[in-house]
């Protein structure tokens, strides 16, 4: 009982995303009963004509007018029916991308990520087709084929109730398989999406690995997990395909059974004289005409239940509560950063503990520590990526969540350790942001050292990159994210370990550059190399996740033997970097 | 080899649909047998089908008019019998070609899975990530509609029409052709417009395509988005996606609809001829009634599946359009195909050498100059030289990623090109620039397409890893080797990424490593450990490192110096320093 009511409650939801579009589908409605109305009144117009010869007073020429009147007006409503068909299903398909599309936009970088890309793009494409074939196809069958069906059953009834009765007894049998085969049907079909998912998890990392699976000659290990995927998929198809098997006989049995009925009751009642041949001929057409539509909803019940489970998925996006609605301030930042006691839990293990520091503006902080201390994380909480469990991030003695994320975002720079280009043109890539400038743009190419290489290139700033940005070496992406950080003129620039990939020579380049033409920015500037950061401001040692020590490079060579370890690893080389 | 699915420089596609079609069942070519059995049991269907207007129509004229009940009851039993025996064989029909359907979709997907996974990386960077996840799970889609739902349906109602037409015609000839003629309008209709409705589904299910990339490329850079505050972009991105994708789904839904209101209108059509002509025939005498009533039932029966032809005709096309962009697949070929090894076994004792090679990716300049290397057993090697001067390509060489386009890459004094790819994976070891996780766990990636630990208990596996001196680096992570990954999640950091792909490399113990720039975001407290772990690798091995930081190179054995696009010895450290720090960057 209760399940019944949950999913009443969902296909009130799917027909919730017409509501913009009642007009339509009213119109939709119109047109359709017009033309099937008149559909019906065809056999009308055949049997009177037989009956009309029978009794000798057949004419031809009213009946064909009559006739291929009644076609035209079919045909053109049909297509009219057609169009806005078409209309209305590609447009509830577009607005229920947008609006999930505006949803995912809207959610924070945590949910994107749990929520799982290959998901969300199952949900885009194939969970909103169907619903869309459910608009184009499902509804407009349904309602003419229940039209049909009354319209039938009353015509039926007019001609004789009493075999009209007996005919439509059998229907139930109909009503009762769907209900049992469909119930199961959801089911599995909401399954076989979370394959369709899994499917997709495994050609996507398929196609990002391509590389290394292709060193390590692993092609066929995972052709292997394809096909453990795709042959569950395959597993769920064959159900689905046995429950429609079961559905669909029985449809025509109790059609057949329905003719049979007439044959063998109106045949009687022709026999006793109480019926008229006409009369019977009528009911026999009639009946013909009431198996198609049975059958065209038996064909639709497997798209309602693919819809119904698909817009269940969707719901679960839609219905996600909305990011708190960010701050208000606009303030133009100075660039004084505090952290104070913040702690950040990735599922039950922290990853920060109780940090606190601050940092002046416009001075130079370097973190340093061992792989996974939580050195990028403190940067993600600094661009609101990352929210803290507990503690506050403060920038100018507000915390990070106040400001006005577009205010915000266009005063901080933020250079990724890793790599990330999109599949346009270079001059989008550095200017991500709108409100950069041309001459902003211009500063952060030359302050990346990336005019030399741009002029290189055949279109230049135009230049298309593509995805992932497989044509650049990784300096070459390096210094594209760094221009893409300083194009929006920040006042605090966050560095991720950008001098990883880029030679020391250009790095020290960059390092000046961005002192002469940016002055007064605060860096805060995460990296491995001691050699680089010796002249900063502070230097903060972090080690899982706790600051273990901090200071000048002078203070923490005298208190840190965790600073001198790592400076030792990295002196045998050192002097040759400090040449330049 | 041009791999760029989208831009199609060569011939255009321009195969006819049949011989698409026949290439398309050479797929399925070992579902014969239940083709041939639901082909039986739909035939049989389809004769018991159309047997029950012909046998109501017979008892009309023969016992309803001629009021005998008896005979009405009798024909009512036989009718009942046949309808029993449908209730089977519709069972059996639906069932067959449902799987069929279903076997053919899990075929197709197989094979261009499989198709996809020999095609060289140069395929994967020239097309998105996103058109192909769309290629394989949305054009397959198309055919599997087409084919579980609307080829039983297609055969089905062929037959029945097919049957239901030479019962007109046997009936009576003259009426027949005149409920016959306007089949050949729509005969006429169909073809004229089938190619235009392929097309606009083309021109669809490209912009899914499209749309899907766009999503793809939008989701997996999603923390830029938010950092550089431009929510709104992902949103102008794909709603202009989207718009495109809207604009061709209108084109192909309403070419898929044109058929079905001009076929109801030809089969009303069809209607009133046998209406008309029935009734001059039966005023000559020619006729009867109770044929006429019977005739009527077959022109429904012949129109009635011509009808559904109609929307199983445009899904034909729609999955024909999709087998079009599953084609282009895979009619790619490798070109990294293994040759027949002609070369003079060479004496040079050089685990790996470099004659001549010159290298540029295709409609790209050259990248590699004439190259001349050789790579000694046992040693070690840095290639060092600003961003951009063609170090990774190099490696790539190397690993055989791409083949020189001049020039000869050989291994043991082989070509290179005459290895059998896993023979050549097994010698050659490269840590990639952009270390790349499985979603898994560490254990699962470390022991990433290594046959080696097959069958080992994590404690032989924790033996096996003390053993090659990586128990260290897995005490890094959390829990071990159990701590759980997501592929492009943020939950491990990259440094932590690299260690697992170093991991992943050392214990499938190549002869030759290479590292490009595989430690860059490790701390350089581990990376001196990852320094011991390379120097305990058995002494055969030969290592290749690429890197800035200059404490990963500083044991070099040598040092090659690579910049704008040539290779050379840099000789000592210093001089390569000097090189390095004074040199132009050319990128």
């Amino acid at each position: 009982m209760k399940q019944e009511a949950g999913t009443k409650k969902k296909e009130a939801g799917i027909f919730s995303l017409l509501q913009p579009y009642m007009g339509m589908v009213a119109l939709l409605i119109l047109f359709t009963l017009v033309s099937n109305g008149l559909n019906l009144w065809l056999p009308k117009i055949i049997g009177n004509g037989i009956d009309a010869y029978e009794h000798g007073t057949f004419q031809l020429q009213p009946l064909l007018i009559k006739f291929m009147v009644a076609v035209i007006i079919i045909l053109t409503f049909t297509y009219l029916q057609n169009i806005i068909q078409t209309y209305v299903s590609e447009q509830v398909a577009r607005n229920l991308r947008t609006k999930i599309s505006d949803k995912i936009s809207g959610q924070s970088y945590a949910w994107v990520e749990q929520a799982n890309p290959s998901r969300l793009l199952t949900n885009l494409i194939a969970d909103v087709d169907s619903i869309k074939l459910f608009v184009s196809q499902a509804i407009v069958s349904l309602v003419s084929s229940l039209f049909i069906i009354i319209g039938a059953s009353i015509l039926l009834l007019t001609i004789n109730w009493k075999l009209a009765l007996a005919v439509i007894a059998t229907l139930p049998v109909i009503g009762i398989t769907f209900f049992l085969v469909l119930r199961k049907v959801r089911a599995m079909f909401m399954k076989s999406r979370e394959i369709m998912d899994w499917l997709n998890k495994v050609i996507n990392e398929s196609i990002l690995g391509a590389a290394l699976i292709r060193v390590i000659n692993s092609q066929q290990l995972e052709y292997e997990k394809f096909l453990d995927a795709n042959s569950k998929a395959m597993g769920f198809g064959l159900s689905i395909v046995r429950l429609f098997a079961g559905l669909i006989p029985v449809i025509t049995f109790t059609a057949g059974i329905a003719g049979l009925i007439i044959l063998s009751l109106g045949g009687h009642f022709v026999i006793t004289n109480s019926m008229t041949l006409g009369d019977f001929a009528a009911f026999n057409s009639y009946l013909a005409l009431l198996i198609f539509p049975i059958l065209v909803i038996g064909f639709m019940s497997n798209i309602i239940a693919q819809a119904t489970a698909s817009y269940q998925r969707i719901s679960a996006v839609i219905n996600m509560p909305d990011l708190m609605p960010g701050g208000t301030l606009t303030a133009q930042l100075k660039g004084d950063i505090a952290f104070n006691g913040v702690t950040v839990n990735y599922g039950q293990k922290p990853v920060l503990k109780d940090i606190s520091f601050s940092v002046k503006a416009g001075s130079k902080v370097a973190v340093i520590g061992p792989t996974a201390a939580g050195k990028t994380q403190l940067l993600n909480l600094l661009t609101g990526l990352l929210k803290p469990s507990s503690g506050s991030v403060l920038v100018d003695g507000h915390p990070v969540t106040d400001y006005n994320s577009e205010s915000f975002h266009s005063q901080v720079g933020f250079v990724f350790q890793d790599s990330i280009i999109f599949n346009m043109s270079i001059r989008e890539n550095i200017a991500f942001n709108d409100t950069v400038t041309d001459e902003a743009l211009e500063k952060a190419i030359q302050a990346a050292e990336l005019k030399e290489f741009i002029n290189s290139l055949p279109n230049k700033l135009d230049t298309i990159v593509s995805e992932r940005g497989a044509s650049l070496s990784g300096g070459q992406k390096q210094r594209i994210m760094l221009a893409r950080a300083l194009a929006v003129n920040p006042k605090i620039l966050l560095l991720d370990d950008f001098t990883a990939r880029v030679d020391n020579n250009t790095e020290q380049k960059i390092l000046r550059n961005v002192q002469l033409l940016y002055p007064g920015i605060t860096l805060l500037s995460v990296t491995q190399k001691i050699a680089a950061v010796t002249h900063y401001d502070q230097i903060i040692l972090l080690m899982q996740g706790e600051i273990i020590a901090g200071g000048t490079h002078q203070e923490l060579m005298l208190t840190s033997p965790e600073y001198i370890q790592i400076f030792n690893s990295q002196q045998s080389t050192s002097n040759y970097e400090l040449q330049s | 080899m041009n791999y760029n699915l989208n831009k199609y420089t060569g011939k255009e596609h321009k195969t006819s649909n049949y011989t698409a079609f026949r290439n398309l069942l050479q797929l399925i070519s070992h579902e014969k047998k239940n083709l041939v059995v639901a082909l039986l049991a739909i035939l049989l269907n389809s004769t018991l089908n159309l047997l029950g207007p012909f046998l109501i129509g017979y008892t009309i004229d023969h016992y309803v008019q001629h009021k005998q009940y008896h005979g009405v009851l009798v024909f009512s039993g036989i009718l009942l019998a046949m309808y029993l025996v449908a209730l089977f064989t519709s069972f059996f029909q639906t069932k067959l070609m449902g799987s069929v359907g279903q076997r053919t979709l899990f075929t197709l997907r197989n094979t261009i899975f499989s198709k996809i996974q020999q095609l060289p990386v140069a395929f994967f960077n020239q097309n998105k990530a996103g058109d192909l996840i769309s290629r394989v799970n949305n054009d397959t889609d198309k055919l599997n509609q087409f084919f579980s739902q609307s080829l039983m349906q297609f055969v089905g109602n062929i037959v029945t029409m097919i049957g239901a037409g030479v019962f007109l015609l046997i009936i009576n000839y003259k009426i027949g052709i005149a409920a016959l003629a306007p089949a050949l309008l729509i005969l006429l209709f169909t073809r004229v417009l089938s190619p235009w409705i392929k097309r606009k589904n083309a021109a669809n299910l490209k912009t899914v395509g499209g749309m899907s990339a766009e999503i793809q490329e939008s989701l997996s850079n999603f923390k830029v988005i938010i950092a550089f505050n431009r929510r709104d972009y992902f949103r102008k991105r794909f709603n202009e996606a989207n718009e495109k994708n809207y604009q061709t789904a209108i084109g192909a839904g309403l070419a898929n609809n044109i058929f079905l209101p001009f076929y109801a209108m030809c089969a009303s059509v069809a209607q009133l001829l046998v209406l008309t002509g029935g009734i001059y025939l039966i005023s000559e005498g020619e006729f009867s009634i109770g044929l006429l009533v019977s005739y009527l039932a077959y022109a429904t029966y012949f129109y009635n599946p011509l009808r559904q032809l109609a929307t199983l005709w445009a899904n034909f096309q729609v999955a024909m359009a999709g087998w079009d962009r599953i084609a282009e697949i895979l009619e790619l070929e490798t070109d990294l195909i293994t040759v027949p090894d002609t070369m003079q076994p060479s004496l040079s004792p050089a685990l790996l050498e470099f004659r001549n090679v010159h290298f540029g990716y295709p409609e790209g300049r050259e990248i590699l100059h004439n190259i001349n290397l050789s790579l000694e057993r046992g040693k070690t090697y840095a290639l060092v030289g600003p961003t951009g001067g063609g170090k990774t390509t190099t490696a790539s060489l190397i690993a055989r990623l791409y083949d020189p386009t001049q020039g000869t890459v050989l291994l043991n004094g082989k070509d290179i090109r005459a290895y059998a790819a896993d023979e050549r994976s097994r010698k050659i070891g490269f840590i990639l620039q952009e270390p790349f996780l499985f979603t898994g766990t560490v254990k699962e990636n470390i022991l990433y397409g290594n046959p080696r630990y097959n069958d080992y208990t994590n404690e032989q596996l924790t033996e096996a890893i003390r053993e090659a001196n990586l128990e260290k680096l897995l005490a890094i992570f959390e829990n071990g080797l159990d701590t759980k990954v997501i592929s492009g999640g943020d939950g491990v950091s990259l440094g932590q990424k690299q260690l697992i792909a170093f991991m992943r490399a050392v214990l499938r113990q190549p002869d030759l490593l290479i590292l490009d720039e595989a430690t860059a975001n490790i701390d350089t407290v581990t990376e001196q450990l990852l320094g011991e772990i390379l120097e305990k690798l058995p002494g055969t091995t030969t290592r290749v490192i690429i890197a800035h930081r200059l404490n990963t190179i500083e044991n070099a054995d040598e040092i090659f110096f690579v910049n704008s696009g040539e290779v050379t010895r840099a000789g000592s450290l210093q001089n390569a320093m000097e090189k390095l720090l004074h040199g132009v960057r050319e990128s």
